[in-house]
């Protein structure tokens, strides 16, 4: 190897090192074609919260949360909670293009329950109306203006406290509902 | 001479640590493996998904099992395993989907799929969180791989990283085997009933 | 010093021309026996009904064929059905518990029009799920054969075989791939109902 031509070897040695370190992350940022920005973004974006009562338009309609009810569950030390919801159609085509739904309940300590398969005996007897009401993602195609009633049965422990239906939609993703 | 030499024992040992590097790079399979989580029958094994304890084990030469058309008869070369145990989800809902019976001899022996229709099997409830609910597993081999084992239970058969509960099960003896079990539907607080013969 | 230059000079060309006419030496070589391979095939044995045939990942003994308008399953198709039976052992050789793969038989030549066979397991008379290492079990493959076509008098099946590599090309993952026929075996095809 010829070192005379460069007069501070050691010196450039540690720069080049050091360029590394800068060279090496951006060339990973850059060869992700954005997928890793796009991953992080969605990683740190939290939901919005809709306040009691309230509505919030979301992935082309009207969301609101219209009932939370704890039923008695069947099994000891466990509740039904019936959650009732209505969405407001505003765009038709997007919000058909946004399905299927992704639903759960959370509650204050950060567990997530998702919606039991079948409608909970317990709905059906003590709720009719509501065991007649479809899933999200089931309910038919509505024009704008429609308002389509859903509901989901869950079942949590006695002792959740702090719940709220998180609502997301696939064609809405990374945003999220979060329904108190 | 001394150069040839040198350059020699250079290309030697380059060869020598190249093949040890292949040697010794783990294999994919193994990278992607599910994380063990140890424990033993009768505790209770926390994995990061879920949380899972070994109840009762019972062996067996044949099942009963009556489905809607007909009582059918389980019968096997080897023995009949069947674990009863109890699972709760920890941070969401889940159904677990995986379960292996790892032999002394490394063998793995899936859940059996002859008996998917009893109730309490892997993947056929949901497990919420707070809530734990009894959970049957049913597994066939050989007499020999019966001491010895380790229970493998995991969400899912192919998911990488994730946390798979290794559980120690507890000496089985063949002296143990009984003629006949018999499984039918129970209610909604323990799904399935199990009755010895 | 310039001696010494041209010297290295010397060396390292000597080098080079040592290496290549290795990897060409080497390159022809491996060529050689892959054309003399291919030019000389092994011939696939044919192998009598009860023999066991080692395919890799199985060990399969072929024991019977037999025709019947029941599948193994014993429950009959509403409208009349004709069936292609054949009977055999089969050993899980590997260390977990796996399906029968695909390749495992087939027949020979190959029936156009023919749906994907159906692999049961006789002891419970229904459709086979995984076959546990070192618990040998019966099955029973059934063609469900094509209307307009005469059931065959004897049938010609390949039985396929599966090798294992530890590191595969695309991921370096451990798992079987399916390979070349290991064997032909040729059984006459009976005309009955039921296995026993």
């Amino acid at each position: 190897m010829d070192v005379s031509a460069n007069p501070h070897p050691r010196k450039s040695y540690w720069l080049s090192l050091a360029a590394l370190a800068v060279v090496l992350p951006v060339a990973i940022v850059v060869h992700s074609q954005g997928e890793l920005i796009q991953w992080l973004r969605a990683a740190f974006r939290s939901p919005t919260t809709v306040e009691k009562g309230a509505s919030q338009s979301y992935a082309g309609a009207d969301w609101r949360l219209t009932g939370l009810a704890r039923l008695p569950g069947a099994l000891p030390g466990t509740t039904v909670v019936l959650a009732e919801y209505e969405a407001a159609v505003e765009d038709e085509a997007r919000l058909r293009d946004s399905f299927p739904c992704k639903l759960a309940l959370v509650d204050d300590r950060g567990r997530r329950w998702k919606g039991t398969f079948m409608v909970d005996p317990v709905v059906r007897k003590m709720r009719p109306d509501a065991a007649q009401k479809p899933h999200c993602g089931t309910a038919e195609a509505s024009r704008k203006g429609d308002t389509i009633r859903m509901a989901e049965s869950f079942v949590i422990p006695q002792d959740a406290d702090g719940l709220m239906l998180s609502l997301a939609l696939y064609g809405g993703m990374p945003d999220s509902l979060l329904l108190k | 001479m001394n150069g040839a030499v040198r350059s020699l024992t250079a290309v030697i040992v380059a060869a020598g640590v190249l093949y040890a590097m292949q040697r010794s790079t783990p294999l994919y399979s193994d990278i992607t493996s599910p994380v063990p989580v140890a424990g033993r029958q009768g505790e209770r094994v926390d994995t990061s998904a879920f949380a899972i304890g070994i109840a009762k084990v019972y062996l067996a030469r044949s099942i009963t099992f009556p489905s809607l058309s007909r009582t059918q008869h389980y019968a096997t070369s080897g023995v009949w395993v069947v674990v009863e145990s109890a699972v709760e989800a920890k941070n969401e809902s889940l159904g677990l989907t995986s379960a292996e019976w790892l032999g002394p001899d490394g063998l793995r022996y899936r859940y059996s799929q002859r008996l998917t229709n009893v109730p309490g099997m892997p993947g056929n409830e949901q497990f919420e969180p707070g809530i734990p609910r009894p959970m049957l597993m049913i597994f066939e081999v050989p007499e020999s791989q019966i001491a010895g084992a380790r229970l493998l239970v995991a969400r899912s058969p192919y998911a990488p990283l994730a946390e798979e509960a290794w559980i120690d099960m507890a000496a089985l003896s063949t002296d143990d085997i009984h003629p006949s079990i018999t499984l039918s539907r129970g209610g909604q607080q323990m799904p399935w009933i199990l009755k010895v013969e | 010093m310039t001696d010494e230059r041209q010297s290295t000079l010397r060396n390292r060309l000597l080098a080079l021309l040592i290496a290549g006419i290795g990897g060409l030496a080497a390159t022809a070589i491996s060529f050689g026996m892959a054309v003399y391979a291919a030019a000389n095939p092994e011939p696939v044995p044919v192998v009598a009904p009860g023999k066991a045939i080692d395919t890799g990942r199985w060990i399969i003994t072929p024991e019977r064929a037999y025709s019947g308008n029941t599948p193994p399953t014993g429950i009959p198709s509403p409208d009349p059905r004709t069936y292609v039976m054949l009977e055999f052992d089969l050993e899980n050789r590997s260390a977990v518990s796996s399906y029968a793969s695909t390749n495992l038989i087939s027949l020979d030549p190959p029936i156009p029009g023919l749906k994907n066979p159906v692999v049961h397991l006789a002891r419970d008379s229904w459709i086979a799920s995984p076959v546990h290492p070192g618990m040998p079990e019966k099955m029973v493959i059934a063609w469900e054969w094509p209307a307009g076509l005469s059931v065959p008098r004897a049938l010609r099946v390949l039985v396929g075989g599966q090798f294992y590599k530890r590191r595969d090309n695309l991921y370096g993952a451990s798992s079987w791939f399916n390979g070349d026929t290991v064997a032909v075996v040729e059984l006459p095809v009976t005309a009955e109902q039921r296995p026993q």
